[in-house]
């Protein structure tokens, strides 16, 4: 390939012979000028005009930036999501600029110091815990990271996006494995059922298949698990940790919907696709809800101890499981996808195992 | 600290409790950029369920109400009866920034003695969205600034 290397041009120029054709012949858009808001220069705030135009379908496959003047020989980048509503989330601009602005530090910004010692089984269901999300939260580093190469650069916000959701993951990640090794605890178990689960959302053959299992489905269980988390927080140190976690979480399941709900909206005959990847995820949320290293120690943090969960535990189960249906429910719904009818979970995990609230009462 | 002086729950209530949450900018801002219009309801002993509000809008938050819900259009509505809103309330007052039990997340998850209502997922992915947020607000009902993120 001839990268056309033109050193003749170096002499012109050393004669002030310049080509100037950028400075003269440039085809944009010329004398913007975005106004910041009163948080600063937005992304939303340089979306207007031409540049706030984004293509239905890309026209070319380059990593020239949308509104540019492209030159003709520019190579083909090869992109393989080319139409808009493959990524796009009407949200996706206000999100990325939430993530940049409520990013926090898993070394600086989490209390270690104040952790203190904790009974024994206590210790070891939170370390569990905290396995079990040190290995599931790579994974929406690894997909996002597995597809944005592929996805157009006219498209740049989402992909700005999903470089944020990596960072947030590498920090989960992070913040869970600190937390296994700093109170005398260490790791526990890593199951099948849920590299099983992830191995789904990373094989899956298209970005759409892969971000409605993970950042519709599998986050969403994530985020209620962080939400329990805050709650069963044996102290200030993992109430931190999970509610900014949380916060994180949050954030990506809800361009997970809103991505959902404009893919939809455009091309209301793919409902029976998404209905297809999520009956196969379906079926492996209903397993990791029957897994005793995510079960277990859940049901221990909110009991306690051990003998108290188990009093307590199915009932703590219960209300995680049914926070975690009702939330995916809702999700679904807004983003146009009515799961009710054909939800792929057992009675006893959508309307909770009979007599688990009259143990809890007991 | 002492506790807010007007009377709980009044406009004033939640002017002080913003007040004093948001006197420390830069520990708002360390929280990040927030977009919420958050309910908060308070059902009194004899039925009626006064209405406030939270509006998050950058780094801006304001208090307002009470004032009817069609009017204040909230993505959530957090809900509760008096004695369980004067429970948190009294007790962050007394221990400081809330622990898990006595915290917005903590004392919903359930759907008891709070509700977070929302008529879609936008609003509850937004209640988690923020959460640290509205809990250094309420924090702030027993200290001078919020607990942000950035400052250990
Ligand atoms: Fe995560
Ligand atoms: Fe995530």
């Amino acid at each position: 390939m001839s990268l056309g290397l033109d050193l003749s041009y170096l002499e012109r120029s050393a004669r002030g012979e310049f080509d100037l054709g950028w400075l003269r012949d440039t085809d944009t858009e010329w004398g913007v000028r975005a106004v910041p808001s009163k948080t600063g220069l937005t992304m939303r705030d340089i979306f207007i005009g031409s540049y706030g135009e984004v293509p239905e379908h890309a026209p070319l496959r380059t990593m020239a930036p949308r509104g540019s003047d492209v030159a003709p020989d520019v190579p083909d980048m090869g992109y393989t999501i080319n139409d808009k509503s493959e990524v796009w989330s009407d949200n996706v601009l206000d999100l990325y600029e939430e993530a940049v602005s409520r990013q926090w530090s898993a070394t600086r910004d989490i209390p270690w110091g104040d952790l203190a010692p904790l009974d024994p089984d206590v210790e070891h269901a939170m370390c569990q815990l905290a396995t079990v999300l040190s290995e599931v939260e790579m994974v929406a580093a690894d997909f996002p990271a597995k597809w944005l190469w592929r996805i157009n650069h006219d498209f740049v916000e989402a992909k700005m996006f999903l470089c944020t959701q990596v960072m947030d993951e590498a920090r989960h990640t992070e913040v869970f494995r600190k937390r296994a090794l700093a109170n005398g605890g260490g790791l526990g178990k890593a199951t099948a059922v849920v590299e099983r689960f992830l191995q789904l959302i990373l094989d899956a053959d298209s970005y759409d298949e892969g971000s409605a299992l993970m950042h519709l489905l599998g986050e969403g269980i994530v985020l209620s698990l962080f939400r329990a988390g805050a709650a069963l927080a044996p102290s200030p140190v993992e109430q931190q940790i999970f509610r900014l976690c949380m916060q994180d979480e949050a954030r990506h399941v809800a361009y997970g919907t809103m991505h959902l709900r404009y893919r939809l909206e455009r091309d209301p005959s793919m409902a029976e696709d998404f209905h297809a990847y999520l009956d196969k995820g379906e079926e492996i949320m209903a397993m990791i809800f029957t897994t005793p290293e995510i079960v277990e120690p859940t049901a221990i943090l909110a009991a306690g101890s051990v003998e108290a969960a188990r009093d307590l535990g199915a009932a703590a189960g219960d209300v995680l499981r049914l926070q975690i249906v009702g939330d995916y429910l809702k999700r679904c719904d807004h983003a146009g996808l009515d799961r009710r009818g054909r939800l792929h979970l057992p009675d006893a995990i959508v309307q909770g195992v009979p007599g688990a609230m009259a143990g809890a009462a007991a | 600290m002492p506790a807010i002086s007007a009377p709980f729950p009044s406009g004033p209530w939640f002017e002080e409790l913003v007040a004093r949450a948001t006197a420390d900018t830069g520990a708002i801002e360390r929280l990040g950029i927030a977009e919420f219009r958050f309910g908060m309801e308070i059902v009194l002993p004899d039925g009626t369920r006064p209405l406030f509000g939270l509006v998050l809008d950058g780094y801006d938050i304001t208090a307002v109400g009470p004032m009817d819900e069609g009017t204040f259009a909230p993505e959530l509505v957090f809900s509760g009866q008096l004695d369980a809103w004067t429970e948190m309330i009294r007790w962050i007052e007394a221990h400081g920034p809330a622990d898990s039990a006595h915290s917005l997340n903590g004392l919903s998850i359930a759907g008891i003695p709070f509700e977070a209502r929302s008529s879609d997922a936008m609003g509850s992915d937004k209640f988690y969205r923020f959460m640290g947020t509205l809990q250094a607000v309420f924090d702030a009902a027993g200290s001078e600034s919020p607990v942000p993120v950035g400052t250990v």
